[in-house]
């Protein structure tokens, strides 16, 4: 039989394509926290884990001052230095990516990745949006948490930002999810030529743990290490927020320092996007 | 008999773990990889501690090259840790939420033993030889430490107490994982739990933390487990009491942590049919 559907309007089509799209990700948003939320004993012990390093660092750094015998090192004061050490943490809420990378490579290893290629589902977008849902959940669970260790440590916030470095502030760690979220699945397309990238999984990321300032400030470091090192994308991902939150990054250098952001995270979006069509070509769907 | 037993249980260990040596050495390259991300995960350490150390020259007491000690001795403790005990417990939330448990618990044998050292992680040996050459390096930059023979094997039994008490403390947390069907990485909560271990405890003191860092020297002694090893051979004026006090709370947290497991595991109710 030969049925021919009768066109909508191109209008109302695109409208509702617009709508069954973004119905389509928002399910996978609802899953994704339900999933999450599952696990909340489990979820609760880490979060009280999670405090054990902040409470050592801050120790530590104490100590480190105390010994220094001096109210400021690199432009820190200790009341700073332990801001900073805490708000990494905020920024690495935002760009760290756990799985990311390892899931993407296990697709491809594993052939998974044709569930991909014959439904209408953007790889990218579908664990963009995925990722958003786990980020959510995992930042209002650990809402309670982190406001308890902030009150706790509200001291070490010694005068708060104004308006303005509030929102450059929040816009620094949006694009630190992105800088994050792409970076990280950059090294998952690798799988397209690597078997597996566990290990150099493990390799960048503890170099990163240096680089991205998460230790310390780079500040810290002497000279041409620190400038070089902000002029990598890794610094997005943990310095850079933290510090402009501590209004160490003002005027001029923090709109530089924002659009330099942004420009690392299109460059990633493009690198990413780029790996992904290039491996397509060499991508063999195996398995059954 | 319980010598027999022990010997049994010796030469089973022995035999799984020339198993997993030969595993490991189908996959030399993959072997060499692991190495190297912990050689440069020393180095950040070390290097993190350089650049500290450019800005002061003691934390509570603790020199340089005391602190260098400190490292080395933490990292072949961890070392020890990851190669006997660390992936087996990794296993085990999973095999609890899948069932798989089952087969393990019907085995003739001791489920502790089975369940945490079964397999040996060769790749990480070489992390034990790396925290003892900072060690030594450690030791020969620091020329006031006189070293004598008595020192020495008080810090191997020290250091053979640091090994038994973190393994009593991943025993607890892995078998938390029955209670709590667990999706977190273990490898991370006990990263997160051991930084306990990674600072001297005089960290703690004449601070607000003072009651906590009581706590985790009395109640849950977890920060005596690099502390005394490290103490007693770089810091010559030592309160001996500690020493003591680590060997006493190693067996008391080991039967301990025996004690929780077993309990964890008559709550285990298999999966499936």
């Amino acid at each position: 039989m030969n049925t021919q559907i009768a066109p909508a309007s191109p209008v109302a089509s695109t409208s509702r394509s617009v709508y069954r799209s973004l119905r389509k990700y928002f399910n996978i948003f609802r899953i994704a926290l339900v999933e999450r939320l599952a696990y909340r004993s489990d979820f609760i012990l880490s979060s009280a884990l999670r405090l054990l390093p902040m409470l050592t660092t801050i120790l530590l750094w104490t100590s480190v001052y105390v010994g220094s015998g001096q109210s400021e090192l690199s432009g820190f004061r200790l009341a700073e230095m332990i801001a900073y050490l805490l708000l990494v943490h905020i920024s690495r809420m935002f760009s760290s990516m756990p799985g990311l990378a390892n899931n993407i490579a296990l697709d491809i290893r594993e052939g998974n990745l044709k569930k991909y290629l014959l439904q209408p589902l953007d790889m990218l977008s579908y664990l963009i949006v995925y990722r958003v849902a786990h980020k959510i959940a995992y930042i209002v669970t650990s809402f309670v948490p982190y406001a308890i260790l902030f009150f706790l440590c509200r001291h070490y916030f010694d005068h708060l930002p104004d308006v303005t470095t509030w929102v450059a502030y929040g816009v620094s760690l949006i694009l630190a999810f992105f800088v994050g979220f792409y970076f990280e699945a950059c090294i998952g397309m690798a799988g397209f030529w690597l078997l597996e990238v566990t290990s150099l999984l493990y390799i960048v990321n503890t170099l990163n743990y240096f680089v991205s300032g998460h230790m310390f400030p780079l500040d810290l470091l002497p000279e041409p290490w620190a400038d070089l090192l902000k002029c990598l994308p890794f610094q997005y991902m943990a310095y850079f927020p933290a510090a402009v939150f501590l209004g160490k990054v003002e005027g001029e250098a923090l709109w530089r320092g924002l659009l330099a952001e942004a420009g690392w995270a299109i460059v990633l979006v493009l690198t990413a996007r780029g790996l992904f069509r290039l491996g397509l070509r060499r991508y063999s769907a195996f398995g059954g | 008999m319980p010598l027999a037993n022990f010997i049994r249980y010796v030469r089973l260990w022995l035999a799984l773990a020339r198993f997993a040596l030969l595993n490991e050495m189908a996959f030399r390259g993959n072997f060499l990889l692991k190495v190297f991300v912990e050689v440069l995960w020393l180095t950040i350490l070390l290097l993190f501690y350089d650049v500290i150390y450019s800005k002061t020259d003691t934390i509570q007491g603790w020199d340089r090259h005391q602190y260098q000690f400190f490292i080395g001795c933490y990292f072949a403790v961890e070392g020890m840790i990851e190669t006997l005990f660390l992936e087996n417990c990794q296993d085990f939330s999973h095999q609890v939420r899948t069932g798989k448990l089952d087969t393990v618990l019907l085995q003739p044998i001791d489920e502790q033993f089975l369940i945490t050292m079964r397999r040996v992680d060769w790749s990480t040996v070489p992390n034990v030889l790396m925290g003892a050459g900072v060690m030594i390096y450690a030791l020969r930059q620091s020329p006031a430490v006189e070293i004598g023979l008595g020192q020495i094997v008080l810090f191997l039994v020290a250091f053979g107490c640091a090994i038994l008490l973190a393994y009593s403390f991943l025993l607890m947390l892995t078998s938390s994982a029955v209670w709590m069907v667990r999706n977190q990485s273990l490898m991370e909560l006990w990263w997160l739990f051991s930084s306990l271990m990674r600072y001297p405890r005089e960290v703690f003191q004449n601070s607000w933390a003072w009651p906590i860092g009581r706590v985790f020297t009395f109640v849950l002694p977890v920060m005596l487990t690099i502390s005394v090893p490290a103490e007693i051979m770089v810091r010559p004026i030592y309160r001996w009491e500690y020493a003591w006090w680590l060997v006493i709370a190693t067996a008391m947290m080991l039967a301990f942590s025996r004690w929780f497991f077993r309990r964890a595991l008559r709550r285990y109710r298999s999966a499936s049919s």
